[in-house]
C-alpha cells in the first residue's frame, strides 16, 4: 500500500515540476499572485521549486533518499496550505498553478481538499512499518 | 534524524544545480525587475486624453461589469475568454485604437492576465495598456 501511495506521490509531483519548468514566469507570476514575496524571490523560486519537486518525486519512486523526499514535501505541502489559507482569508483570487493552466480551472475548496488528500498520503509514509510479532 | 537530514539537503542542493543553469539559459527571457514593465501601464488621465482613440476593456468578473463600468468599456474576462473574445474582436475591435485594459484595484492582476493573452494569444497589433489603479483610480477620478 505505502508503495503505491509512494508511486502516485511521486509521480504528481514529477509531473507538477515538469508542466512548472516549462513556463517559469507564468509560475513566477502565480507565486507573486499571493503577494507574500517580492517579484525577484518569486523568480528565483519558479526557477528552484519545480526541480525539487522533481527530485524528491523521484526520491520517492526510486527511494534513494526516500524519507529525505517524503520530509521536503510534506513540508512544501503545509506550507502551501498554509499559504492557500492565508491568501483566502485575505481575499485574494489566486490560482496555484500547481499543474500548469489545468489547475486554474479547479477552485479553492477542490485545491485544498487535494492538498489534504497529498498530506494524508504523505503522513502514511511517514509511518514506520510495525515490527512482526 | 541525522540521514533525514542529511537526504534532505542532498535534494535541496541537486536541486539547485539544474536551476541555476536554466535561470542561465533564460536570462535574457526572464523580466527580472518587476512583474510588468511600468511602460505597459497608463494612467487614468492619460487614458481618458485619448478620448475616442481607446477601447476600454474590463477584465473583472461580469457581475461587477454589471454593476458598473467605465462607459463604453467591454467585458472581456478569463472565465468566458473564448466567447468574450469573438465577441469583442466582432464588434468593438479596431486595429487602430489603443487598447486599455483595468481590473479593481492596483492589487489585481486580472487585467494584466487579459492584456498579455491579448497580445500573445490573440495576437493583436494594437497598442496594449493596463489602467494603473484599475476601476478603483477611475472612481477616484471621476
Amino acid at each position: 500500500m505505502k508503495r503505491v501511495v509512494a508511486i502516485l506521490i511521486g509521480g504528481l509531483f514529477i509531473y507538477a515540476g515538469a508542466v512548472k519548468i516549462i513556463d517559469p514566469v507564468e509560475f513566477a507570476r502565480d507565486i507573486d499572485n499571493y503577494k507574500m514575496l517580492p517579484w525577484q524571490p518569486s523568480v528565483w523560486l519558479a526557477l528552484y521549486l519545480p526541480w525539487l519537486e522533481i527530485f524528491c518525486g523521484l526520491a520517492l519512486i526510486t527511494r534513494v533518499f526516500f524519507r529525505g523526499g517524503v520530509f521536503i514535501v510534506t513540508a512544501l505541502m503545509s506550507l502551501f496550505i498554509i499559504a492557500s489559507i492565508a491568501a483566502k482569508t485575505r481575499g485574494l483570487d489566486v490560482s496555484c498553478g500547481c499543474f500548469g493552466h489545468a489547475s486554474k480551472y479547479l477552485n479553492f475548496s477542490w485545491h485544498l481538499a487535494l492538498d489534504f488528500l497529498l498530506l494524508g498520503g504523505l503522513l502514511l509514509l511517514w509511518k514506520r512499518p510495525s515490527p512482526v510479532a | 534524524m541525522k540521514a533525514l537530514l542529511r537526504q534532505s539537503a542532498v535534494l535541496i542542493a541537486l536541486a539547485l544545480l539544474p536551476a541555476v543553469v536554466q535561470a542561465l539559459y533564460l536570462r535574457e527571457k526572464i523580466p527580472w525587475q518587476s512583474r510588468v514593465a511600468e511602460s505597459d501601464f497608463v494612467e487614468v488621465d492619460t487614458a481618458r486624453g485619448w478620448a475616442a482613440n481607446v477601447i476600454w476593456v474590463d477584465a473583472r468578473p461580469s457581475e461587477e461589469f454589471e454593476r458598473d463600468h467605465i462607459p463604453g468599456a467591454v467585458s472581456l474576462n478569463e472565465d468566458r475568454w473564448v466567447e468574450g473574445l469573438s465577441q469583442f474582436l466582432g464588434t468593438q475591435w479596431s486595429p487602430e485604437k489603443k487598447i486599455v485594459v483595468y481590473c479593481s484595484a492596483a492589487s489585481c492582476n486580472l487585467a494584466e492576465d487579459v492584456a498579455r493573452r491579448l497580445r500573445e494569444e490573440a495576437k493583436l497589433p494594437n497598442d496594449i495598456r493596463i489602467l494603473k489603479g484599475g476601476w478603483e483610480a477611475w472612481l477616484a477620478k471621476k
